[in-house]
C-alpha cells in the first residue's frame, strides 16, 4: 500500500487521475471471481482513493474537517443503536443497510486515516482513534446481531418419516428361546424424506431469507479483519444448535463403560436409534450445515470448511464413540443384525463423509469413520461366529414335550430369514471366513442348477448354520425314548426348516437341490414314524394263513383285543404329540389311515362271522375318527370313553 | 526411545520365547526380560522428569511434553503386552491370580478409554482458548493502538478467561454458559444460553466424573509381592499403573468433565527401582494440582497456565487503558503479547497432533482389550 501513501495531491491534474483510478478500482471490485487477497487489496485501495479524493477538494485542514463530519454522521448512526433495545436486523432492511453503510464508511475512514497517518498530525490521530473506537463498537454489535439472527431464524426440522429401515423386523434374540414367530412384528416402515435413500435432502437450518443478511455481516467483518470473531460466534451458535438437535433426536452421550454394561434390549434400541440418527445427522443435518457454511462463507477460502469442522466435530465423535463401544462389546449372536445395520449405514455414509470432510483438516474425522467401519465389520463377523457356536452348543437335558418345532429351530430360522436383506454386506464380510472343517458336508454337491446365489459366501455360511442346527436337532431327538417320537420330532423340525427356506428369499441361497433333499428327509422320518408306531399294531390284523378262509374265533378275539389295546395305547400317547403344521398333520393322518383303517377293514371283513361279537370294541369308523385326534398336542384316552 | 529400540526389544522376547519353550530356564528368561523392560521404563520416565520447568518448547507439562508422555505410554503398552501375551500359552493367563488381575486390568482399560474421550473434548476447549487468545493478540498488535483495540482485546480476554475457568462441575454447565457470553441484555436473547464448551458434547456422559474414574482405577492396584513380583503379575501391575498414571496426568493437565476431588495420591510402589522417576513426576504434578485446584482452573497444561497468567495481566491492562497510553506500559504489553502469540503458535502446532495422539491411545486401548479378551477366551476352560 506504500504507493498510496503519497500524501495529499495538490493540483488539479491529480484529481482526474485519482478519480479515474477510483473508477477502475470500483469496477474491478465488482468482479465476481476474485481471490480473497486481491479483493482485500482492492478494498484497501478503494478507501485510500476516496480518502485522497476527499482531501483533494480542500487541501489539508479542511479535508480533515470533512472527514470528521463524515465520521460524526457515521458515529450517530452506529451509536444510536447502542441505547436501542431493538436488534437492528429485526427493525427492518432499511435500518440494517443504513447501519452497514455507516460501518462501511467508518471502515473506509479508518483505513484512509491510517494510510495518511505518516504525517503525524495530532488532530488526525485523534480522529483515527475515535473512528477505530466506533468501528470496534460496530463490530462487536455485528457479532451480536449475527448471533441473534442465527438463533432467531434457526430452524429445526422433524426427523420423523426419515430414513427408517423399510420392512426389517425387530427380532430380539432371547436366550430362553421363547418363540418369536407369533409375536406381532414391529414394522418400522415409512418413507424417506425425499423418497430416495441416496438422494440428498438438504433443509434450511437457518431461514433462507436471512442468509443474505448473514452474508453481509460476514463480508463486513471479514474485510475488517474481524473474521475470527465472526467464526467464533457462528461456530458457537451452530454447534449448539446441532447439539440441541442431537438431543432432540433422543440421542444422549454415553460413556463406553455404560454401553458395555447395558442390557441387550436397551442396547438394541440404542443401536437402532444410532443407525437412524447417524443417517439424519450426516445426510440431512450435516449436509445442510455444510451448505449453510458454504453459502455464508463461500468466498473465503478454507474458512467455510474450518467452521463446518468445528461445528460438527464434537457431535460426530460422540456418535463414533458409541459405535466403538458397541463394536468392542461382547460378541453376542443377537447383536448380529443390529451390527449389520450399523455397518451398512456407515458404509453407505462413507461417501458423504468423505465429501463433507474432504479438506485436510477433516481427514481426522474421515479416518475415524473408516476405522469404525472396519471395527463394526470385525464385530459383525465375531457375532456371526458366536451365532453358530450358540446354535451348536445349545443343549437340553429333557426332551422337548410333544415333539413339535423346537424353539431353537424357530429362533434360528426366523433370524436367518433376515440375512438375505443383508446379503451384499454379509458376502463382503464373510468372503474370507471359512465355515470350518466340520462343515465340509455343506459344500454344495449341486449339479447344473448351481446359480450365483447358491454358491456365494453367504450361502455357504447359511447352509453351514442349518447343518449345525440339524445336527443339534438330531442330538435333541436322542433325548426321546420313543423311537416314533424321535421321528415325529425330526419330521416336524426338518419340515419347518424347509418351509422357512421355501417361504422366504432363503430359497434362492439354499437352492432347489437342498430343498429336495430336505423334503425327502422329513418324508423319510414320516415313513420311519409309521413303521415304528404302526407296524406292530397292524401286525395283529395280519392273516397268518392267507390260504385259509378265516381264523378261529378265539384267535380273532385275541387279535381284536391285542389290536384294541395297542391302538388305545397309541391313541393315548400320540394325541399328546404335536404336529403344528396342519398340512403335515393332515398328510400323516391320511397315510396312517390308509394303512391302519384299510388293514382293519380288511381284517373285520374277512372275519364277518364274528364281528357282532362284543370283542370288536372299535368300529372301522371309530378307528378312522380316532386317528383324527392324534398329534393334537393334548393327551386323550379311549379307555374311559368306552366300556370295555 | 526410537523405533529400533522397541522392535529389537520385541524381537528379543519373540526369539526367547521360541527358543526356550521348555519350561526349564523359562522363568529366568522372563525375569531378565522384565528387568530389561523396567530399566527402559525407568529411563524413559527419568527423561520426562528431567524436562525443564520453564523452557517454552519442552517444558514440563507442556503440549510437547504430554505428547512425549503419550509416546512413552504407547511404547510401554506394546512392550508390556508383548511380555504378557507374545508366544504365550493362553492357559497361563487364565490361571490364578491372573484370572482376577487381567479382568481388573481390562476394567481399567475401559475407564481409560472414557478418559481419553474426555481429554479429546478437553483439547477442544484448549483450542477454543487458543482462538480467543489469537483474537486478543491480533487486537493488541494493531498499530496504531487505541481504545477500540483495547476493547476488542478485552472482549476476547473476558471470553478467554471464562472459558478457561470452567468450573467442570456438571451442575454449573448452564450457569457458566450464560456467563461466558456477555450479550444477555436484549430481551430477545434471554432464553439463549451460549457457551461454546459448556455444552452437551463436552460431556462424556451425564454424571460422569473424571476424578471418580481415576479413583475407581486405583482400587486393587497393588504391587505384587514376594514371588509374584518377578512373574506375570508384575507386568500386569506395571501396565495398570502406567495406564492409571497417564490418564491421571491427562486429567490434571487438560480440562475434563468433573475433576473436583481428583486424587493426588496414586499407589505407586516407591520401593522398586523403576518407579523412582514416575513417583517424582507424580509428586511434582500432585503438588501443583493441590496449589491450583482451589482456584478453579483450566488444568496444569503449561501453555494454559502461561496463557492464564498473560491473560490476567492483559485484562488488567485493557481495563485501565486510556488513549494513548504510556510508552513504557505499552512496551511491556507488547512483550506479553509476543509471548502470548508464541503460546498460540505452539498450541496451533501441537494441539491437533496431541488430539490425534490421544485418539491413537484410545484405539490402542481398544485393540489391547480385544487381544486380551481373545487370549482369555482361548484359555478359558472348555464348557
Amino acid at each position: 500500500m506504500d504507493g498510496c501513501r503519497s500524501g495529499v495531491p495538490t493540483y488539479e491534474g491529480d484529481l482526474h487521475v485519482v478519480a479515474a483510478a477510483h473508477h477502475i478500482v470500483k469496477a474491478l471490485g465488482a468482479t465476481k471471481n476474485l481471490s480473497d487477497d486481491l479483493r482485500k487489496i482492492l478494498i484497501d485501495l478503494d478507501s485510500h482513493l476516496s480518502m485522497i479524493t476527499s482531501n483533494i477538494d480542500s487541501k489539508g485542514g479542511r479535508g480533515l474537517v470533512d472527514v470528521e463530519e463524515r465520521l460524526d454522521l457515521a458515529e450517530r448512526k452506529i451509536m444510536r443503536w447502542e441505547t436501542d433495545p431493538m436488534m437492528i436486523w429485526d427493525s427492518g432492511p432499511k435500518e440494517a443497510s443504513d447501519y452497514l453503510e455507516a460501518v462501511d464508511e467508518t471502515g473506509k475512514l479508518v483505513d484512509g486515516l491510517r494510510g495518511l497517518s505518516v504525517h503525524e498530525n495530532r488532530k488526525q490521530k485523534e480522529i483515527l482513534h475515535r473512528a477505530m473506537n466506533i468501528f470496534q463498537t460496530a463490530m462487536s454489535r455485528l457479532e451480536e446481531e449475527l448471533i441473534h439472527i442465527l438463533v432467531r431464524h434457526g430452524q429445526q426440522f422433524e426427523p420423523k418419516n426419515m430414513y427408517s429401515r423399510s420392512i426389517r423386523k425387530d427380532i430380539v434374540y432371547d436366550e430362553s428361546f421363547v418363540s418369536v414367530e407369533d409375536e406381532p412384528t414391529k414394522e418400522t416402515s415409512s418413507q424417506n424424506c425425499s423418497n430416495d435413500e441416496s438422494g440428498e435432502c438438504i433443509v434450511d437450518l437457518v431461514h433462507a431469507d436471512v442468509i443474505p443478511d448473514i452474508k453481509s455481516i460476514a463480508k463486513v467483518m471479514f474485510t475488517s479483519n474481524y473474521g475470527p470473531e465472526f467464526c467464533e460466534a457462528f461456530i458457537s451458535v451452530q454447534k449448539e444448535a446441532l447439539e440441541q438437535y442431537f438431543s432432540f433426536l433422543g440421542t444422549e452421550n454415553l460413556s463406553i463403560e455404560d454401553v458395555l454394561k447395558m442390557e441387550w434390549t436397551c442396547l438394541s434400541s440404542k443401536m437402532n436409534k444410532w443407525t437412524w440418527s447417524m443417517k439424519i445427522i450426516v445426510r440431512v443435518y450435516l449436509a445442510s450445515e455444510k451448505q449453510l457454511c458454504d453459502q455464508v462463507l463461500g468466498g473465503l477460502g478454507s474458512v467455510s470448511s474450518y467452521c463446518f469442522l468445528e461445528i460438527s466435530k464434537a457431535t460426530i465423535l460422540c456418535l463414533l464413540n458409541f459405535g466403538e463401544a458397541v463394536a468392542m462389546g461382547p460378541h453376542r449372536p443377537e447383536k448380529l443384525l443390529r451390527l449389520l445395520d450399523m455397518y451398512e449405514t456407515l458404509a453407505d455414509l462413507l461417501r458423504d463423509i468423505d465429501t463433507l470432510f474432504s479438506e485436510e483438516a477433516g481427514s481426522f474425522i474421515q479416518l475415524q469413520f473408516h476405522e469404525l467401519l472396519e471395527r463394526l465389520g470385525e464385530s459383525a463377523i465375531a457375532a456371526f461366529k458366536a451365532f453358530r457356536v450358540a446354535i451348536s452348543s445349545n443343549g437340553s437335558l429333557y426332551p422337548f414335550a410333544g415333539g413339535g418345532v423346537h424353539p431353537l429351530n424357530k429362533y434360528v430360522m426366523n433370524y436367518i430369514r433376515m440375512f438375505p436383506e443383508y446379503w451384499n454386506t454379509l458376502n463382503l464380510l464373510l468372503k474370507n471366513q471359512h465355515p470350518g472343517v466340520a462343515d465340509q458336508v455343506t459344500k454344495p454337491d449341486y449339479g447344473p442348477d448351481t446359480s450365483l446365489l447358491t454358491s456365494c459366501p453367504m450361502a455357504y455360511h447359511l447352509r453351514s448354520i442349518t447343518s449345525c442346527l440339524e445336527s443339534n436337532l438330531h442330538k435333541k431327538s436322542q433325548l426321546y425314548k420313543d423311537e416314533a417320537l424321535q421321528h415325529i420330532f425330526l419330521m416336524n423340525n426338518i419340515h419347518y426348516l424347509v418351509q422357512k427356506v421355501k417361504g422366504s428369499e432363503l430359497r434362492l441361497f439354499f437352492g432347489d437341490e437342498w430343498i429336495r433333499k430336505h423334503n425327502a428327509m422329513f418324508q423319510q422320518h414320516a415313513m420311519n414314524y409309521e413303521r415304528a408306531t404302526w407296524s406292530s399294531v397292524v401286525s395283529f390284523l395280519k392273516d397268518n394263513n392267507p390260504g385259509s378262509s378265516s381264523m378261529s374265533k378265539s384267535t380273532f378275539k385275541e387279535r381284536c383285543k391285542g389290536f384294541s389295546i395297542a391302538f388305545e395305547e397309541v391313541y393315548k400317547t400320540q394325541t399328546s404329540w404335536s404336529i403344528p403344521d396342519p398340512q403335515l398333520r393332515e398328510d400323516l393322518r391320511i397315510s396312517t389311515s390308509l394303512k391302519v383303517v384299510l388293514a382293519y377293514r380288511t381284517f373285520l371283513g374277512r372275519n364277518l362271522a364274528y364281528t357282532d361279537d362284543k370283542c370288536v370294541k372299535h368300529t372301522v369308523e371309530h378307528v378312522e375318527n380316532s386317528l383324527l385326534d392324534l398329534f393334537g398336542g393334548s393327551s386323550r384316552s379311549l379307555r374311559n370313553s368306552r366300556r370295555w | 526411545m526410537t523405533g529400533t529400540d522397541q522392535s529389537s526389544f520385541l524381537g528379543r522376547i519373540s526369539i526367547r520365547r521360541n527358543q526356550v519353550n521348555a519350561m526349564e530356564g523359562y522363568h529366568e528368561q522372563e525375569i531378565e526380560d522384565l528387568e530389561l523392560f523396567q530399566k527402559q521404563l525407568s529411563d524413559r520416565f527419568a527423561e520426562l522428569l528431567s524436562a525443564p520447568d520453564d523452557a517454552p518448547t519442552e517444558a514440563f507439562l507442556s503440549i510437547s511434553w504430554i505428547r512425549k508422555l503419550l509416546d512413552v505410554f504407547l511404547c510401554c503398552e506394546t512392550e508390556c503386552k508383548a511380555i504378557l501375551l507374545m508366544e504365550r500359552d493362553a492357559a497361563q493367563i487364565s490361571k490364578p491370580p491372573l484370572d482376577r488381575l487381567i479382568p481388573e486390568l481390562l476394567e481399567r482399560v475401559v475407564k481409560a478409554m472414557d478418559i481419553c474421550n474426555a481429554a479429546t473434548n478437553g483439547v477442544e476447549l484448549v483450542r477454543h482458548c487458543q482462538k480467543l487468545a489469537e483474537i486478543t493478540v491480533s487486537a493488541l498488535e494493531q498499530k496504531p493502538f487505541g481504545e477500540g483495540q483495547a476493547r476488542r482485546a478485552k472482549k476476547a480476554l473476558v471470553s478467554l478467561m471464562s472459558a478457561m475457568h470452567v468450573d467442570d462441575k456438571e451442575s454449573s454447565v448452564q450457569k457458566t454458559a450464560e456467563r461466558s457470553w456477555s450479550f444477555g441484555r436484549r430481551s430477545g436473547n434471554k432464553d439463549r444460553h451460549h457457551g461454546h464448551y459448556r455444552s452437551l458434547s463436552w460431556q462424556v456422559a451425564k454424571h460422569w466424573s473424571a476424578s471418580k474414574q481415576i479413583h475407581a482405577m486405583t482400587m486393587n492396584l497393588a504391587a505384587p509381592r514376594g514371588p509374584e513380583a518377578s512373574c506375570l503379575p508384575a507386568p500386569v501391575y506395571i501396565l495398570s499403573l502406567i495406564i492409571v498414571f497417564v490418564m491421571w496426568v491427562l486429567i490434571a493437565a487438560i480440562p475434563c468433565q468433573e475433576r473436583s476431588g481428583l486424587t493426588t495420591h496414586l499407589p505407586i510402589n516407591k520401593h522398586v527401582n523403576w518407579t523412582h522417576s514416575l513417583a517424582g513426576i507424580h509428586d511434582k504434578i500432585g503438588e501443583e494440582w493441590k496449589k491450583k485446584e482451589k482456584k478453579g482452573m483450566a488444568g496444569l497444561l503449561y501453555e494454559m497456565q502461561k496463557m492464564e497468567k498473560l491473560g490476567q495481566s492483559l485484562i488488567e491492562f485493557t481495563d485501565s487503558y486510556q488513549f494513548p497510553g504510556e510508552k513504557e506500559k505499552l512496551d511491556e504489553v507488547a512483550a506479553q503479547v509476543a509471548e502470548l502469540a508464541e503460546v498460540c503458535r505452539r498450541m496451533d502446532e501441537g494441539l491437533v497432533p496431541l488430539q490425534m495422539l490421544i485418539r491413537e491411545a484410545f484405539h490402542r486401548l481398544v485393540r489391547n482389550r480385544t487381544e486380551f479378551l481373545d487370549v482369555l477366551e482361548q484359555g478359558a476352560p472348555v464348557v
